[in-house]
């Protein structure tokens, strides 16, 4: 006897994974999944990216602190090795969350690939799928291929010029570098040829990427597009914020902090969500993280829904400052708990200092407790609709044609469900790029947004100050070169073929 | 008697005769067997020179030769014939005549062959016994110089009618002769020796047995008596400190816990490091392993009785290990039980023992005065964390722990049989409250020997039935850092009762998780096979074997956690039940064909075969959780009444490994040794094209002390240069690693769609060019034994290297669906160094002295990791620590030991000490790293690249010391095993700063080693945390007498031992010696020292009975 073939049993061989239709629909969840959960296993457990704690290894947690805890938004006092580097602006190549960073948006990348290779005309054929499956299957190739260019756009944001490879790509093999320029050029093709086969807008199903996920992520893409390119795309910008607006499908929502509360779902704001789910979507990243990790100190951890804090995430003066008459604000965006807190920070470990900020909670707009104290029900709002006001209205400020008296009322619609009055309205003159890049931190901080934000205006880095920025106490102008993370030290030596970025 | 009629028409002329001895060695070397003998039973035997007839059959021929010697000769095994005296009862003692032609008298005795006349005797009564008192049946007793003798009795009691003055020899088989004067006396009491060195010792190697003086390879075989004695619940230990260059460390405390076993250094990364197991034949799949960590048992190894092993070989190099092929390159433990053999009498022993653990060295950590002191002193705004109470938590959660341990055995032997049978109940207490191990086992070995003796029939069939009470391993962590301030009891608590913090990220209650953590684990195992040995008719010295076993285990994990455990807070009570069935058949068959060729001097066995291994394990598991109740009394492992939320998954995995190998050994004048072996060996763990390797060995030896210019060399008795070369792999690595395949995901991973939540499937990573390690290994040895072998030993040098290592290593964005893929990738190289010495310092009758010393060297280091290396790479960070989130402190860098330690360089002060953090020492105006480390790249900034790597886990030297005696009737023996050069992370320090008392949610308790380094901020990193932890510790003190040795009917020994007595070392924390604390054999986390389980100190008394 010398039969060594031996067929796996708890796991699926790609042979016969796809003989049951629902093959499909899991796998694209899973490429979903990997905005949200860390692996196989809920809460953590057969996790997707190895080498590092698979707590720490989510998506939306490592891209949350990329984004946030680089800025004046966030603090964290947790003392892992590393960690401080976002506030010092000291970074280098070995950082593990940056690497986890790195890791979780190729891993995206790599099974939206799998995902569109596996479904392609051939392969179907051979298996003889037929209607309706494959129209439906359409449809997941082009939501594949929309979380695939919302990766990329990550990967061109956060580390610039990186290694480029589709469906095509052959296994085994490390791919290229492209530029910037040339992963931009994808992404926006990508976006443009996928939109016929997306859902319109709002009428697939919550969760799912539909038209105006992708022209979100197009408005998105032009906004930076000088960052990215060198070259401004303000007026197309405009033009695509002008098509989500026209869909006239969103609404705001009217009540500004039921946006990120456990039944957020029903929003009409959001156009695209990373969901959870207390029950059904578990993780020690992404909504776990955040709302646990914001709460400490004398905060009654109940109130917000969930079982106890972690002691980690606060604010520093910067935001609170952003809002007149700072904690006391009549801006009703501000949800600073300060009982026992100070507003300087002189030691980051000490959760007592900085003001905490519960912005995500566990409870419903009514107040009661989601399914599970540890994995809320909450919904991370990736993109919504007051994104795209401010987006608008920095493309008309910017020069990117459209009106800026529209602009104006997308603005005070914010402002006027801030405030619950119109004691916030602005004029037309108010309507500058200082304010704008304010604006967006008072509507969107803890959202994810900043860093991107603080690039595009010039304050990430020589320019700009906050406590703790550079790693001392009041704040010190950074390299700007810390605009781009290095990519990882582990990828370079796997990939000969990639140049560092520069500095690192 | 016809067939002794000259064969021969050259014949020597009628009468003349030779040596028995010549005449013996004649027959081996005719029809390429072994004989063994024992050199003095044949010392005065003659046979007629032409007795020898070369048609005949070996039997026929040794009938012929042995018809009036008054010794026989029993096939042991194939073309393995022992000569031994008659036993008691036959009609033996014939006066040492030959029977044809007359005597020659030896010239030297040629007086004392006369007959004594018996007038002036008397009657002297005697008594045989080993050294350690057990009776010695069957022993020749005569009176020197005369044909006047006896043979002892079943008591090992003879009696003589002797003439005065007369001098008495003793001699056995396998025993040392011993002569002692009467003196007038009524009895003479003696105890003999073993004298296993005078035997042509066999040894078992990979798929049969060898003369241990024909050996190429390094094969070392420790024999029950030279076991460790003491509470042992795994096997590994009874072999601790006894083979050179094997490093055997208890990963923890823990009763019954897992053993990590080095043979001459770990040649793999991810890939197990631990050497095969082959138990009489059965190879044993030994990984404590499920797939989602929650094992049932602790150590797979503990399904085996110690009780009922008889000798444990180990395998060092290629060319004894190659025959293992895919397996063989951690090295190979051939396990051998005990079996009866024909002939023997029934015998029951009984073996028992009870013993006392005590903590031997715990964790030092403030106490509550000190606690508290320093919170005023330091935090004076945290005082209300202080409370009432003076807890010593480590005192709380340690306890004496008994142990007991019951092993009864029959042995006996028909006329072509011999069976025996045993049971065995061990119940071991851990020092850590609630933990426990109790093993019953039985086994049953029947050997058979049919159709004229031309079939041998081995059965062995051993079982086991372990139970497992695992303590939760953390409330070690928590007694050093909880709170010593606060009671154990708080009675208004809603956690039991148990006195909890309000913060939930803050140390549990040690004695809470203890108390009502119901964790226990159960398994069955089955090991057994049936070997057939056929001596087939058609050609002389040609054998078919077959080998058919079986390995079976089945058990589960059930644990409970209530929800007012404290750790509970997130998943309100957890249920988790593991069940474990893994199957593993074995099948091998093989042809050896031995044959002398005594034209050529030479003699040649060749063994052939297949082999044919398959395992199947399938892991279900159900979790239950949330549960409804806090009520823990109405929870039951049965009772899911209260589980709100359920899981259920199912892991299977298989493997199958099929070879072909093949041997030759070639022996040329008694000594040229040559041996070669190949093996061609698939698994279905690689892709087709990488399914096969072979792995080939050659080796040649040359046994100096034959040579004719040595015969005069009486001093020397062994002397053998040994060269040996040989590649061997390692396939120790999960199932399916080379397929695509999709793993589908759990219930609370899965998407909300709309109204939905799918469940997801996803693609997983892989290569499809996966393939074995392979080790490719030199060894020059030499053995050497002067003076009859009172010194003996062997020195040995080798040098191994692995290539296409098996690494978890990152693989570039996009080549593949995961960050980190199993690959071949890099070289790790041993060298090494091994000595070993065995004295016999005094060998008197009534006192003996031996003492034993083996000493290995290793190195170890990374060669190779990746094709192309940026310069600034780092390397491959390993060790993960306590203490933040996902800090390693180990490295694998090219160039360096594997997990070299990877930290900063700590400026030092005048007096050498650390610098103190938060102080800015360079008075640049910032605290940073640069005011305590050294800028080791002098790029002006000290940051991640200035940490370098700094000594290793790994010891350079390992030594073991084992000594052992008689005097009377007690004996005592004493191991001493040490090692040096290797260090440890000394985590429990590292862990410790002010920041615990000052900025901690709760303040947490300090070891006491804060004192010397005062951080504010816990400094991982520091060199200062890496320890030299070189040791020498006493394992095992024995003292035993026997009492009752003049009994007829019982034997008994007593006795008392003592393990870890002391343990000598310079390492602050409590234990020096650190195994893989991971717990997995695939993940490496060595030389950490974390909250480990720690060592007890045992105190045991023992009895040993037979009758």
């Amino acid at each position: 006897c010398t039969d060594l073939d031996l067929e796996p049993q708890s796991s699926l061989t790609s042979d016969n994974a796809f003989a049951s239709p629902d093959a499909y629909q899991a796998f694209l969840a899973r490429v979903y999944a990997g905005l949200s959960v860390s692996g196989q296993q809920g809460p953590s457990g057969d996790p997707d990216i190895k080498g590092i704690d698979e707590g720490f290894s989510n998506y939306l947690r490592q891209y949350w602190k990329a984004q946030e805890l680089t800025t004046d938004e966030a603090v964290i006092g947790w003392s892992d090795a590393g960690l401080s580097d976002y506030h010092d602006h000291d970074w280098t190549a070995a950082n593990q969350f940056i690497t986890a960073l790195y890791n979780r948006v190729f891993y995206q990348i790599s099974i939206s690939n799998e995902f569109l290779q596996e479904t392609t005309d051939e392969k179907l054929d051979s298996r003889a799928v037929g209607e309706p499956l494959r129209t439906q299957i359409r449809r997941f190739r082009a939501e594949a291929r929309f979380l695939r260019a919302l990766s990329y756009w990550h990967a061109l944001d956060l580390f610039g010029p990186v290694p480029f490879y589709t469906e095509t790509h052959p296994h085994g093999e490390a791919p290229d570098q492209a530029s910037r320029q040339d992963v931009f050029a994808f992404v926006e093709r990508e976006l443009l040829a996928i939109e016929a086969d997306l859902y319109a807008p709002r009428q697939g199903p919550y969760g799912r990427a539909d038209r105006a996920a992708a022209w979100t992520l197009l408005a998105k893409l032009y906004l930076n597009a000088e960052v990215y390119t060198g070259q401004p795309r303000y007026g197309d910008c405009r033009v695509v914020c002008e098509q989500i607006l026209g869909a006239g499908v969103y609404a705001l929502t009217p009540v500004y902090l039921h946006l990120f509360r456990a039944d957020n779902h029903t929003s009409p704001e959001i156009i695209f969500p990373i969901t959870f789910d207390g029950l059904h979507t578990q993780t020690f990243g992404g909504m776990t993280f955040l709302t646990h990790a914001a709460v400490g100190g004398r905060m009654d951890a109940a109130d917000y829904g969930i079982d106890g804090g972690w002691w980690g995430l606060r604010t520093t003066r910067a935001l609170v400052e952003r809002f007149p008459g700072g904690s006391a604000t009549a801006d009703g965006r501000a949800t600073f708990y300060t009982d026992g807190q100070t507003l300087e920070i002189d030691a980051l470990s000490d959760f007592t200092q900085g003001y905490a900020l519960p912005k995500f909670t566990n409870r419903t707009a009514a107040g009661a407790a989601g399914s599970h104290a540890t994995f809320p029900d909450t919904d991370f709002p990736f993109f919504r609709l007051a994104d795209v006001y401010l987006m608008y209205a920095e493309a008309v400020v910017r020069g990117g044609g459209g009106d800026r008296v529209r602009a104006l009322a997308y603005v005070n619609q914010l402002r006027e469900r801030a405030y619950g009055t119109t004691e916030g309205t602005l004029t037309e003159a108010d309507l500058t790029l200082a304010f704008l890049l304010d604006e967006r931190s008072r509507e969107l901080y803890w959202e994810g947004q900043r860093r991107t934000d603080l690039i595009r205006f010039g304050q990430f880095t020589t320019h700009g100050r906050w406590p703790w920025k550079g790693g001392v106490k009041e704040g010190k102008p950074t390299e700007a070169f810390r605009e781009l993370f290095p990519l990882p030290a582990s990828e370079l030596l796997a990939n000969p073929k990639l140049i560092q970025n520069p500095h690192y | 008697d016809s067939s002794f009629a000259p064969a021969h028409d050259d014949a020597a002329p009628p009468g003349a005769t030779l040596p028995l001895r010549e005449a013996l060695l004649r027959l081996q070397t005719h029809f390429g067997i072994d004989i063994l003998f024992e050199e003095t039973a044949l010392d005065r035997q003659e046979v007629p020179r032409d007795a020898f007839d070369a048609k005949q059959s070996v039997e026929q021929n040794l009938t012929t030769l042995l018809h009036a010697t008054g010794l026989q000769f029993r096939k042991i095994k194939h073309n393995t014939f022992l000569i031994k005296e008659l036993p008691a009862g036959d009609t033996l003692l014939a006066p040492h005549r030959p029977l044809f032609g007359a005597p020659v008298p030896n010239e030297d005795t040629a007086a004392d062959k006369e007959p004594t006349a018996l007038s002036e005797t008397y009657a002297i009564s005697g008594r045989v016994t080993d050294v350690r008192g057990m009776p010695l049946p069957g022993v020749n007793v005569w009176e020197k110089g005369t044909t006047n003798g006896t043979v002892t009795n079943r008591e090992g009691r003879c009696s003589l009618p002797v003439s005065e003055g007369a001098v008495l020899v003793f001699s056995a088989v396998g025993f040392r002769p011993q002569e002692v004067r009467v003196a007038n006396r009524a009895s003479v009491d003696i105890a003999l020796r073993e004298n296993v060195l005078a035997l042509n010792e066999v040894v078992v190697v990979g798929y049969g047995a060898q003369r241990k003086e024909d050996v190429t390879g390094v094969v070392e075989t420790v024999e029950v008596q030279s076991f460790n004695q003491g509470a042992i619940v795994t096997p590994d230990q009874l072999i601790s400190g006894k083979v050179a260059g094997v490093q055997i460390t208890q990963n923890s405390g823990e009763p019954g816990g897992q053993t990590s076993v080095r043979i001459r250094g770990g040649t793999s990364i991810n890939a197990s490091n631990e050497p095969l197991y082959v138990i009489d034949g059965v190879p044993i799949d030994n990984a404590p392993f499920n797939p989602r960590g929650f094992t049932a048992g602790r150590n797979p190894l503990n399904a085996l009785n110690p009780a009922d092993i008889e000798s444990f070989t180990v395998l060092k190099d290629a060319s004894a290990t190659a025959i293992y092929g895919s397996r063989g390159a951690n090295g190979v433990i051939l396990i051998t039980t005990k079996k009866g053999h024909a002939g023997e009498d029934v015998r029951v022993h009984y073996d028992g023992w009870v013993s006392a653990a005590t903590l031997a060295r715990g964790a030092s950590v403030l106490n509550a005065e000190q606690f508290s002191h320093l919170i005023r002193e330091q935090a004076p705004e945290r005082a209300p964390f202080i409370g009432t109470a003076a807890t010593d938590w480590s005192r709380a959660i340690y306890q004496t722990a008994w142990g007991q341990n019951h092993a009864l055995s029959l042995t006996g032997g028909g006329k072509h049989s011999g069976y025996r049978a045993s049971v065995g109940f061990m119940d071991q207490n851990g020092i850590l409250k609630t933990s426990r191990t109790q093993r019953t086992s039985v086994s049953l070995g029947l050997r058979e020997d049919l159709l004229n003796d031309q079939l041998r029939l081995d059965l062995h069939l051993k079982g086991a039935y372990a139970y497992d009470w695992f303590a939760p391993l953390t409330a070690i962590g928590h007694a050093a850092r909880f709170n010593p301030t606060q009671p154990v009891y708080d009675a208004d608590s809603p956690w039991s009762g148990f006195y909890e913090e309000a913060n939930d990220l803050a140390p549990k209650n040690p004695v809470a998780e203890l108390a009502l953590t119901r964790d226990q684990g159960q398994q069955y195992r089955s090991i057994g096979n049936l070997q057939l040995d056929y001596q087939l008719p058609w050609l002389t010295g040609l054998s078919a074997k077959l080998n058919v076993g079986y390995d079976l285990q089945n058990g589960d994990r059930k644990r409970l956690l209530p929800t007012t455990l404290r750790s509970q807070y997130t998943t309100h009570g957890e249920i988790r039940v593991a069940d474990v069935t893994r199957t593993n058949k074995v099948l091998d068959t093989y042809l050896t064909y031995r044959r002398a060729f005594e034209a050529f001097q030479s003699t040649v066995e060749m063994t052939g075969g297949y082999s044919y291994q398959d395992f199947r394990n399938v892991y279900p598991e159900y979790l239950g959780f949330d549960f409804s109740s806090t009520l823990q009394n109405e929870l039951g492992f049965d009772n899911p009444r209260y589980v709100r939320q359920t899981e259920h998954v199912t892991t299977v995995l298989a493997n199958r490994l099929i070879a072909f190998f093949g041997r030759m050994n070639y022996t040329w004048k008694d000594r040229y040794l040559m041996t070669v072996t190949v093996r061609r060996d698939g698994s279905s763990r690689f892709g087709r094209s990488h399914r096969w390797g072979t792995f080939p060995s050659a080796a040649v030896g040359w046994r100096v002390n034959n040579e004719p210019f040595l015969a005069q060399a009486t001093w020397l008795s062994t002397l053998k240069l040994r060269l040996g070369w040989g590649v061997t792999g390692n396939q120790d690595i999960p199932d399916y690693r080379f397929l695509p395949t999709y793993m589908p995901g759990d219930g609370r991973t899965q998407v909300q769609f709309g109204d939905e939540f799918v469940s997801t499937l996803r693609p997983n990573g892989y290569d499809p060019n996966l393939k074995w390690e392979a080790t490719r290994s030199v060894n020059l040895g030499l053995e050497y034994g002067f003076w009859q072998n009172r010194l003996s030993g062997a020195v040995e040098l080798y040098h191994k290297k692995t290539d296409d290592l098996l690494f978890e290593v990152a693989v570039p964005a996009g080549a593949n669906l995961s960050n980190l893929i199993l690959t071949n990738i890099g070289t790790v190289e041993n060298r090494g160094l091994e000595f070993s010495l065995n004295s016999k310092v005094v060998a008197r009758q009534r006192a003996t002295w031996e003492v034993g010393l083996v000493a290995a060297y290793n190195h170890n280091q990374v060669l190779r990791l990746a094709g192309s290396v940026d310069p600034d790479f780092q390397g491959y960070p390993t060790g993960l620590i306590f203490g933040g989130t996902g800090n390693t402190v180990q490295i694998l860098r090219e160039g360096e030991p594997v997990n070299a330690f990877f930290v900063f360089r700590h400026k030092l002060d005048a007096n050498g000490n650390p610098l103190p953090d938060g102080v800015d020492h360079n008075g640049d105006g910032v605290l940073n790293p640069a005011d305590l480390y050294q800028d080791l790249n002098g790029d002006g900034l000290v940051n991640e690249q200035d940490r370098a790597p700094f000594h290793a886990p790994a010891p350079q030297m390992l030594y073991g010391l084992t000594s052992g005696g008689t005097v009377g009737p007690f004996d005592w023996s004493v191991t001493l095993r040490a090692q040096t050069g290797n260090y440890v992370y000394n985590n429990g320090a590292s862990y410790a700063a002010l920041s615990r008392i000052t900025t901690e949610i709760t303040p947490t308790n300090l070891p006491t080693s804060y004192a010397a380094t005062q951080f504010l901020v816990p400094q991982y990193f520091s060199d200062r945390f890496v320890e030299r932890a070189s040791f020498v510790r006493l394992d095992n003190l024995t003292v035993g007498c026997n009492p009752l040795s003049r009994s007829e009917l019982v034997q008994l020994r007593v006795y008392a031992t003592a393990q870890n007595l002391f343990v000598l070392t310079p390492y602050s924390g409590p234990d020096p010696e650190i195994g893989n604390i991971s717990g997995k054999t695939e993940e490496m986390r060595y030389g950490i020292d974390d909250a480990l389980y720690p060592r007890a100190r045992t105190f045991l008394l023992g009895i040993h009975l037979s009758f």
